[in-house]
């Protein structure tokens, strides 16, 4: 059912452009883009390449999957197949850095999860391996110009395992897969210490504490013993060593090849993680909520990246916090001089509105071409994809979206999706289901054709 | 403590003073109690004789009286004569009181010592809910400790009103003596007042969950009560024309309560329960009591009107933890305001004429009670008011003043004897007497050899030496130093220890010609020590010393001192400069108010870009016209009147007030009543909390007016209730008046329960069983409907009894007859359809389905009932009836026709979606192509319809509430932020306005840290170094 494009598509018929092409109303329909055979040029729109100023009334020749050129007037070949864009815009497919997606599909339904696993110290675990390339979410989140996610693992341990970029279009997960490991994620433990009643007295909450920050420590300790004892297998005296597939995954992270990505939330906890990094000479990323900005300076001195894990979100438990608390985290941290991506929270079915989270960044202050690269470049670069997506460029994939408008805007659709080239489906579930019921009434008389 | 004097002469002259007094009364009999006793004696018998004088005694009689020196006569456990010029009967043993302070024993009006669980009845006998016990008199199974009793003894306390713990009506308290055995208790009042309490009910009980739950159920008891007393008083009368009535012996008991004007002590927890009790009060005209909790100050002119007494709890709070940065961030404004407040709330109470007894009951450690009654003093509570707080207002209160609470003649013999002022930090409590018998509180007075000694030594060829011995520290912790006239080292005392009276120590004796070490031990009396010194050869001599310097005495020793009990004095009034203290606002703490936003007279909004929501539609560079909360005019180039407040709109958008038709903003103590499956009882309105700060917040993403719904848990859920976020007003100023009264209805998983992990086995738990049950209790109705209709038809109703008034009916009959609104939570179509059918069988029409994510499906069949759709923008996938939710659901809902409105569901993780309606209304535009003015109306116009409003708010036209938004954009933009929100012409919400708070917030909140860090001068040496951390990384 995918669509040859040989034609602009109208405006507003472009939402349910599924309607064009028919097909049976059924779960998880759409079917991958196909391998691109020939070379596009995308004419007429702006292009809005994110690493560079917008390029009004531009044309975006990519080919076998590449950006080949951009520009006002560039050299096409000749097997070249124009589009038509006037009055659209074209901007990088955007990255969501903090997802499930693939993993979780029902909120209430435990059978469609794979997110807990058993034990706190679970390293080895890959998220990716585990999402399933026919999850409905995802035609949903792809709908709204998201091209790419961060799928996290997110357990109820310490050390969660690593991390996947997944492209949102393929026929498995290693179609899928655009980078893995991203990320070794580590939940730090929570540090809240309570008072008044039923309270643990201050020493043991902390020794508890402690505890658990020396499990993370442990590990490390046991990694790093490993590591050194597999690296000196090179030579004749050394015995060969059994294999431990947890420390084993930890190697990437000790060499530095992947970073930590920290969850914490508290300033206690992002201060204690930052200690701990710096300690143990690790590269970290925080994954992290609305107390950020009250650590940016923290941040801006270690230079640690940030990935916001909701912007729309009301203030903590905290009745005196102000009600923007959230909203205006972004601007302070971008002010202090840190870099940070955005996301839309852990419900897996809303993390489609990726975008409005980062424009209630930019309501709130932050300039916009930040809160752009913010779902785009710098979500990129955080997640070391910075060379294949987040930007228009030549000699990147040409992955990209259409769209009739600011994509921050709730009002703008997303018209087309091309993924390393290939264009893929924007109907869905939801488009489906919107179509069938539209006949019903169509049929009664009760709806306009 | 008293020592333990008789006087032997006084007895022995006994006979003659009795003579020439001749006083016959005592001559009736010789020994005995206050009472009789039915009580075989075993053994032999003891009597003491029970008259007792306590002579020299400064007297406080009640509060504000005082006899310098006087004397008390106790007789038989009775006060039989007071005053200065008494002389001590003969046959009374005396006890000198020097020095002594007698107060009259102390009242505890709320204890919970000894109070028991009811026994449980057998089940004929019960109330369907066991925590309807109004029969249980607390005083049938009050079992206290020893200890306990002795706890309230230190204290004061003669007497306590003993008060039932479990339950909502928990029973009945009874006042009794807090002797420690049974022969030695005096029962005052063995049932006094019904206990009502509307917190956690504690009893194993399904039913209530919710705080609106359990008003629900203390109602329908009263209601049940009233319809029991008359119903058997009609049953009695015609017995042959009547049917039998059970017998229910619970309400029985709480109709004869009522009858009788027992009063009902009820407990309150929180300050949005004074408001909530009072109205329970006036509803059932319950003489009330309350039992406070703290916050009363935050209410004084609610409580001032009400005209009610409290008993007061002094459980001031800790002190906030603040002292690490980090954690400092996590302590509430409010907990902050309140630690600073709290010990202030007698004195405002005091001030504003409420009256009030004081209770050491929530102190988490009892015998801080005194330490905390002083802050309360220090904070400028009279100390006559304070002790008429412990006497004379509980026994007035208690209807026991003749009995007890002063020291008169014939009064109960029960005395508190303090060594200095009663509520003094030096002073320590003697003895409590209670019914003529002593209790001893402290035993020995502590030996205090603080200051110069002159010691006379009596040691052999040495008289003559000038020896001075000087004690100084605390009393637990002494050091001193032995001194020898021209000697310029003293020597250290060594192992010094005060054991009793007895003083111990060891010193290098070099100095005094005996190498080594010497020993000595000393008695202390008062002025004098008398002791003996051992040398290191053996040798023993005795020795003196006299005081001759008290040590510099503390502010504290100076006021028990100087100061009389009875004056009031404080640290504020004694003219220091007054600390800032926070102001109490409305809701307290964060963002609240002292007020209600005024209302200008005329308000003109010139040159905006207005969407009406109404016929116009949307006008650019038009005006809008509001006078005195109501919309005037909407057009161009407006003339108002003069005095009006002129709002510039150039570049603004004005929209109606968003409008939220599904919320569960602003309720305490849960908005789902989880324990029946058919709760039409309850009402939101019972549980509103005008204090939550969503109420607040949402205003700031243009939000007005919303329905505050109950939960899903059950088919028929309670009654909702429409508000106005009107912050800074109490529940009643929420309430949106002419709202159309609503209940909420559930179907599908949640009330079959089946995400749950283990649910319990209530019907229904299928879709199948939810049809039948609603379609059973609408039939119910409809026969109670009918029942009361012949009963008002009968020929001589007053022969019959009428049916019982049943709460959950009520409100079901109000459904049949089309005056209630269903608003129906709902996801899958085959449930919608199901509802509309029921619906249309019983003759009414569904309100709106709520959710209704696969509305879409059946969006014919809905438009054709006639009820409306309130529904998530694009929210699904959470649970499996949700797994075919669509976000065009809005849009073709409202193109086939049904009246369709987008909402928020405002908790926990939603209440964020409130704030932010008009870009969840843009979805209905991306999604289905509906345009921007009707996506607009599905969060202003459409909702409020749904609601009932829509003759008041929803569009801006002339005559509708001035309830409205100014944008600083395009409304549906991403980008746009409200700046403005107006509710009846009143802005609630202005940006400016709430940047200002937030820095107000933050100057107050470092000055009550600040403050908090500088109460901790104990040497709380990490609070010291996290002090410093914070001035050199303050956290903003």
């Amino acid at each position: 059912m995918m669509r040859r494009v040989t034609k602009i598509v109208p405006m507003i018929a472009a939402a349910v452009a599924v309607v064009l092409t028919g097909g049976p109303a059924q779960a998880s329909t759409q079917i991958p883009g196909a391998p691109q055979d020939q070379p596009i040029a995308l004419k007429g729109a702006t292009i809005h390449p994110v690493s560079g100023p917008p390029i009004k009334q531009g044309v975006l020749l990519f080919a076998k999957g590449k950006i080949v050129d951009i520009g006002t007037d560039i050299d096409l070949p000749r097997d070249v197949q124009c589009i038509r864009l006037n009055g659209k815009h074209l901007y990088p497919a955007l990255i969501n850095p903090y997802t499930t997606l693939g993993r979780v599909e029902i909120g209430a339904i435990r059978q469609t999860h794979d997110n807990y696993e058993v034990g706190v110290i679970n390293p080895n675990l890959r998220a990716e391996v585990a999402t399933d390339p026919d999850n409905e979410l995802i035609p949903t989140t792809r709908a709204n110009g998201i091209g790419h996610a961060l799928t996290v693992p997110l357990s109820s341990g310490l050390i969660l395992g690593t991390s996947a970029v997944l492209k949102l279009d393929g026929w498995t997960w290693e179609d899928m897969t655009l980078r893995a490991p991203v990320g070794m994620h580590i939940a730090w433990p929570t540090i809240n210490i309570r008072h008044g009643e039923g309270a643990k007295s201050e020493e043991k909450q902390w020794k508890a504490i402690e505890k658990r920050i020396d499990k993370i420590r442990q590990a490390f300790n046991e990694a790093r013993a490993y590591k050194k004892a597999r690296m000196a297998e090179s030579s004749q005296t050394v015995p060969v060593h059994e294999t431990n597939r947890k420390w084993e995954a930890m190697i990437p992270v000790l060499k530095n090849e992947i970073p930590v990505m920290i969850h914490a939330e508290r300033v206690s906890e992002i201060r204690s993680a930052v200690e701990w990094a710096e300690e143990e000479g690790l590269d970290i990323v925080l994954v992290t909520g609305q107390d950020a900005w009250r650590v940016a300076p923290l941040l801006e001195r270690h230079d640690i990246p940030v990935i916001l894990k909701r912007v729309r979100s009301d203030p903590t438990e905290r009745r005196w916090e102000p009600h923007d608390n959230a909203l205006t985290n972004p601007r302070k941290l971008h002010e202090a001089g840190v870099k940070f991506s955005l996301a839309a929270g852990t419900t897996p079915s809303y993390q489609r509105n990726l975008p409005y989270h980062a424009a209630a960044a930019a309501a709130s202050g932050l300039p916009k071409e930040v809160a752009l690269k913010a779902v785009t470049l710098h979500a990129a670069e955080i997640l070391g994809v910075a060379e294949r997506i987040g930007s228009l460029e030549a000699g990147k994939d040409a992955s990209l979206i259409v769209t009739d408008g600011d994509p921050f805007e709730v009002r703008t659709q997303v018209t087309r999706m091309y993924l390393r080239g290939r264009e893929v489906e924007l109907s869905n579930k939801q488009t489906e289901l919107y179509e069938k019921y539209r006949t019903k009434y169509k049929r009664r008389g009760l709806l306009e054709e | 403590m008293i020592k333990m004097r008789p006087c032997f002469w006084a007895l022995v002259l006994g006979p003659w003073v009795l003579g020439l007094m001749g006083l016959p009364s005592l001559l009736r009999t010789a020994v005995g109690a206050e009472w009789e006793t039915t009580k075989p004696v075993e053994g032999i018998r003891e009597p003491s004789p029970n008259v007792h004088a306590l002579v020299h005694a400064r007297i406080i009689p009640r509060p504000g009286e005082l006899i310098r020196d006087g004397t008390v006569v106790l007789r038989d456990g009775r006060i039989t004569d007071v005053g200065a010029d008494i002389e001590p009967p003969p046959d009374a043993r005396l006890w000198p009181c020097d020095g002594l302070t007698i107060y009259p024993g102390l009242i505890e009006p709320y204890c919970e010592v000894g109070a028991k669980e009811p026994p449980t009845l057998s089940k004929d006998l019960r109330h369907w809910s066991s925590a309807v016990r109004p029969d249980y008199q607390v005083l049938n199974r009050f079992e206290p400790s020893d200890k306990a009793l002795k706890s309230l003894r230190k204290l004061g306390f003669a007497v306590a009103q003993i008060v039932p713990k479990k339950g909502l009506f928990r029973g009945k308290s009874g006042v009794v003596t807090l002797g420690n055995d049974d022969s030695a208790r005096t029962i005052l009042a063995q049932e006094l007042a019904q206990t009502l309490s509307i917190g956690s009910v504690d009893v194993p009980e399904d039913y209530p969950t919710s705080l609106m739950g359990r008003i629900a159920l203390v109602r329908q008891t009263f209601l049940d009560a009233a319809w029991y007393a008359k119903a058997t008083r009609i049953r009695r009368r015609y017995p042959d024309k009547t049917d039998s009535v059970e017998s229910n012996r619970m309400l029985r008991e709480l109709a004869q309560s009522q009858d009788r004007m027992r009063p009902f002590l009820a407990i309150s927890r929180q300050a949005n329960d004074f408001a909530r009790l009072f109205k329970l009060g006036k509803e059932f005209e319950i003489p009330l009591w309350i039992r406070g909790n703290g916050t009363e100050y935050r209410k004084i002119p609610l409580l001032k009107e009400a005209d009610v007494p409290i008993l007061l709890p002094l459980d001031f709070p800790e002190k906030p933890a603040v002292s690490a940065v980090e954690e400092a961030l996590d302590a509430g404004l409010r907990e902050l305001m309140h630690w600073e407040l709290a010990p202030e709330n007698p004195k405002r109470l005091n001030s504003a004429g409420i009256r009030f007894a004081l209770t050491s009951h929530g102190l988490k450690k009892r015998a801080d009670f005194f330490e905390h009654l002083r802050e309360a003093i220090d904070r400028g509570l009279p100390r006559k008011a304070a002790l008429a707080a412990l006497t004379t207002v509980p026994s007035e209160l208690m209807g026991l003043e003749d009995r007890i609470g002063s020291i008169c003649q014939g009064k109960q013999a029960n005395l508190v004897v303090s060594d200095g002022p009663l509520f003094a930090k030096e002073s320590d409590i003697r003895d409590v007497w209670i019914a003529g018998k002593r209790y001893e509180i402290t035993s020995e007075p502590e030996v205090d050899p603080r200051g110069k000694w002159k010691v006379k030594a009596h040691e052999e060829g040495k008289d003559g030496r000038k020896l001075s011995l000087r004690f100084k520290g605390e009393p637990s912790k002494l050091s001193g130093k032995l001194h020898i006239k021209d000697k310029k080292e003293a020597i250290k005392l060594r192992n010094l220890r005060i054991i009793g009276r007895r003083l111990r120590f060891s010193f290098d004796s070099d100095a005094l010609g005996h190498p080594g070490v010497a020993r000595a031990t000393a008695s202390v009396e008062n002025g004098d020590m008398m002791g003996t010194v051992t040398f290191p050869d053996g040798q023993t001599a005795s020795w003196q010393a006299v005081k001759r310097e008290q040590p510099k005495s503390s502010e504290k020793e100076a006021d028990k001192n100087q100061s009389e009990p009875d004056e009031s004095k404080n640290r504020t009034e004694a003219g220091q400069k007054p600390e800032p203290i926070a102001e109490v606002n409305f809701p307290f703490g964060a963002y609240g108010r002292d007020g209600p936003p005024k209302q200008p007279r005329a308000i003109l909004i010139e040159n905006a870009t207005l969407w009406t929501c109404g016929p116009p539609g949307t006008l650019k560079n038009a005006d809008l016209l509001i006078e005195e909360g109501v919309i005037e005019k909407v057009g161009c180039e407006l003339d108002a009147p003069g005095n009006a407040k002129v709002i510039e709109g150039a570049g603004k958008h004005v929209t109606p007030g968003i409008v939220d038709a599904h919320s569960h903003t602003a309720v305490d103590g849960g908005f789902n009543e989880m324990g029946q499956a058919v709760t039409a009882e309850v009402r939101i309105k019972d549980a509103l909390n005008p204090q939550h700060i969503e109420v607040y917040r949402q205003l700031s993403g243009g939000l007005t007016t919303a329905l505050v719904l109950h939960g899903s848990a059950n088919p028929i859920g309670g009654q909702s209730q429409v508000i106005k976020h009107r912050w800074g007003g109490d529940a009643e100023r929420l309430i949106f008046e002419e709202a159309a009264s609503t209940i909420k209805f559930a179907l599908g998983e949640n009330v079959t329960r089946k995400n749950w992990s283990d649910p319990p086995e209530r019907y229904p738990r299928s879709r199948m069983g939810v049809e039948e049950l609603i379609r059973d209790r609408l039939r119910a109705a409809r026969e109670y409907q009918a029942a009361w209709e012949r009963y008002r038809n009968a020929v001589s109703p007053q022969e019959k009894i009428p049916p019982r008034r049943d709460l959950e009916l009520e409100a079901l009959v109000e459904v049949l007859k089309g005056k209630r609104k269903v608003h129906c939570h709902s996801y899958r179509q085959d449930e919608i359809l199901m509802l509309i059918r029921v619906a249309e069988d019983f003759g009414f029409r569904i309100g709106t389905f709520q959710h209704v994510l696969e509305g879409y499906k059946v969006a014919d069949e809905i438009a054709e009932h006639g009820a409306g759709g309130s529904t998530f923008a694009d929210f699904w996938a959470y649970k499996w009836e949700v797994f075919d939710a669509i976000p065009y659901n809005a849009a073709l809902m409202h193109k086939v026709g049904v009246l369709t409105s987008i909402n928020s569901d405002s908790a926990r993780d939603r209440y964020e979606w409130a704030k932010r309606l008009n870009t969840e209304a843009a979805k209905a535009v991306k999604y289905g192509g509906v345009s921007e003015e009707e996506a607009l109306k599905m969060v202003t116009l459409y909702p409020a319809i749904q609601l009932g409003v829509g003759d008041q708010v929803g569009s801006l036209e002339q005559g509708k509430d001035a309830d409205f938004v100014v944008w600083n954009g395009h409304p549906l933009s991403s980008y746009t932020e409200c700046e403005e929100t107006w509710i009846d012409g009143r802005k609630y919400y202005d940006r400016q306005a709430d940047q200002a708070a937030r820095k107000n917030i933050q100057e107050l909140r470092n000055r009550l840290v600040q403050k908090v860090l500088q109460s901790d001068q104990s040497g709380d040496k990490g609070a010291e170094e996290e002090k410093d951390e914070e001035k050199k990384d303050s956290l903003p």
